[in-house]
């Protein structure tokens, strides 16, 4: 018996559109223990979105969703939403991406964290009142008892996003998902976000899975990082042994990513390298390595049969026929 | 109370002014004025003519609107006892206005309140849940939108008698169609924004999401909508009523004024005229207040 918080195992979601199965998802495997953060880094349209929202039973009834997702042993896929409800905001909890539309424009801050309170709470209004401005004290905003009667138009990108966090924690959830939570705010905001993440995390002990495009953030602030690229996992590690001293990155596509990050100490007017092209139409997945298209390491065997995610060296798992080697520099 | 923000003022240094503005005070003057406005002058008119509508008659005596002396009739305006005169039965004509308007607020706001309540739920469902929920009330929608008013009209008069309520019913099938439709389009914009999935998120029931976090932000549209519904719907009354197949004689309403005008267009053309205007600019000021409501919450 592992003591793992969500264990994801083989997630495929395809959705109908237009008469074609559009692959959103396509056999994702992760596990995150308790306490911990997990990264999910990949490009727009690679799943990681997809991928948790199945989790959190939040795709429309057209989605198609197989695969397994425990929550410390009890099955999330197939719930109705009925009894996902009880799980929602109580065991896990999500922040999203737009702060400005997050928040219901029509209805007071203070309101909207109660709501989430209530919905699992027998709590009577005052206690609500009281819980709710200890969580607006919670995630450091300033003056909660004026900012509880506040409408969301009143307040910062930063601080809507603090009341989305607020809400996400009202009910002390123990995985907390935060999708690209981060994405829309300036960057000292971001910094102070991804800050106050952390420490919540270590005050309340839950589990973090951050959904990213980028890899710094990765780099900085998680445990484990899972790399998806059109819908699937092509590399899974400790964040210290991708990024850390000594540490490399295997998969290809990762390294481009990591490559195309602009650096200061690259000579003045040198070309950017970035990842050319586009990643494959999700209704007519290639065969072969789903990278391949746009690897400049691609060969014969890349295009013709698909590398499977294996634990090639111990804690590092890669889907690549051709890796890079160990100094980082190519094979 | 916690420490308060420092207020933006108090930021800057000592003894330095304030910015110069770049646009002039009268001009900004104006422009609030004009939004002012916008929204007052249409509004206090329909305020005024509910007033002389409802309340008037209470106050002042004022002759019946459904009978009068043959000995008076066809009085030119301003006349002694009868300031708008009177028509060629010897009814006085500004109480056949009033008590006409009457009828014009009650059959358009009732047909609009139908029209949003039933409406708005079945919009409301439409667009939340989807589905075949959706599928199914969509349809109902279309083969009621594509009903022939006047038939439907005529048909009410035919089968039931044509009375005040009969004709809010009638009326009614097209505002009910025309609101879920309204409805139906909010919904599905306000159902896809993210936080609404954050309310499920929090575990919220559906019911208190349609009724907190989706209905507040659907509202806006439906009332401006409706204040043009009411004006259709007066129109639409008044055209019925012109017809023979709304409010029947000798009970006032303004359509069958101008029905009965007609006759004398010649000799007396105030009795067509009048109601008209009055018409005129009563749809118009609801119009114009829909636009400054439209304007003022931004909705489109």
């Amino acid at each position: 018996m592992s003591n793992a918080l969500l264990e994801v195992e083989d997630l495929r979601v395809a959705f109908a559109a237009g008469g074609r199965e559009v692959r959103a998802v396509n056999g994702v495997s992760y596990t995150i223990e308790p306490g911990k953060t997990l990264a999910i880094i990949g490009e727009s349209g690679s799943g990681k979105t997809v991928g948790c929202r199945a989790i959190m039973g939040l795709l429309p009834d057209n989605t198609a969703v197989s695969g397994s997702a425990r929550l410390r042993g009890s099955e999330l896929i197939g719930l109705s939403d009925a009894a996902l409800r009880r799980h929602r905001g109580q065991d896990m909890a999500m922040v999203f991406q737009d702060p400005a539309r997050s928040l219901n424009p029509t209805m007071k801050v203070g309101a909207q964290i109660t709501e989430a309170l209530r919905a699992h709470r027998k709590v009577d209004r005052k206690q609500a009142r009281a819980q709710a401005v200890e969580l607006l004290r919670l995630v450091r905003i300033p003056a909660p008892e004026r900012r509880f009667s506040e409408y969301p138009h009143q307040l910062s990108g930063g601080m809507r996003q603090r009341v989305m966090i607020a809400i996400a924690l009202a009910c002390r959830p123990k995985l907390l998902i935060a999708d690209e939570a981060t994405t829309a705010l300036d960057v000292t905001t971001q910094a102070q976000i991804m800050e106050l993440l952390l420490e919540l995390q270590a005050e309340l002990d839950m589990a973090l899975i951050l959904i990213s495009h980028d890899l710094g953030l990765a780099a900085s602030y998680a445990d484990e990082v899972v790399v998806m690229y059109a819908g699937k996992v092509v590399e899974q590690a400790q964040a210290k042994r991708l990024f850390g001293t000594g540490g490399t990155v295997r998969m290809r596509y990762t390294r481009a990513l990591l490559d195309a990050i602009p650096h200061l100490e690259r000579a003045a007017h040198t070309e950017l390298p970035v990842v050319t092209g586009r990643p494959p139409d999700p209704t007519a997945i290639p065969s072969g390595c789903s990278f391949a298209p746009r690897c400049r390491s691609a060969a014969d065997d890349c295009l013709a049969k698909e590398p499977a995610l294996a634990e090639h060296a111990p804690g590092h798992s890669w889907a690549c026929w051709h890796p890079c080697d160990t100094n980082g520099g190519a094979a | 109370m916690a420490a308060q923000l420092p207020d933006s003022t108090t930021l800057l240094a000592p003894g330095s002014a304030p910015l110069p503005s770049l646009l002039s005070a009268r001009r900004l003057k104006n422009q609030k004025l004009a939004r002012t406005l916008r929204l007052w002058v249409p509004g206090s008119i329909i305020i005024a003519l509910a007033f002389i509508c409802f309340v008037w008659p209470h106050i002042y005596s004022i002759p019946p609107g459904n009978t009068g002396s043959i000995l008076a009739a066809q009085e030119p305006p301003f006349s002694p006892g009868h300031w708008l005169g009177t028509d060629p039965d010897g009814v006085d004509i500004f109480s056949m206005l009033v008590y006409g308007g009457q009828v014009s607020f009650e059959v358009g706001f009732a047909v609009t309140g139908v029209g949003i309540v039933i409406g708005g739920l079945i919009g409301l469902s439409a667009g939340y849940f989807g589905g075949w929920v959706d599928t199914l009330l969509s349809r109902v929608i279309d083969v009621l939108i594509a009903f022939p008013a006047l038939v439907l009209a005529l048909a009410v008069a035919e089968v039931l008698q044509p009375s005040e309520t009969h004709l809010i019913w009638a009326l009614s099938v097209f505002s009910v169609p025309a609101f879920a439709r309204v409805t139906r389009a909010g919904t599905l914009v306000v159902r896809e924004l993210p936080f609404i999935t954050a309310a499920r998120l929090s575990g919220t029931r559906s019911w208190r999401i349609i009724t907190r976090h989706v209905l507040p932000n659907v509202i806006p549209g439906i009332v401006t909508f409706s204040l043009l519904g009411i004006g259709v719907v007066v129109i639409l009354e008044g055209a019925l009523d012109f017809l023979g197949l709304g409010i029947q004689p000798p009970q006032p309403s303004w359509g069958a004024m101008i029905a009965k005008g007609q006759g004398v267009l010649t000799a007396q053309p105030e009795l067509v005229l009048i109601p008209s205007i009055v018409l005129l600019i009563f749809v118009m000021s609801l119009n114009l207040v829909g636009d400054a409501l439209r304007e003022r919450w931004g909705v489109r």
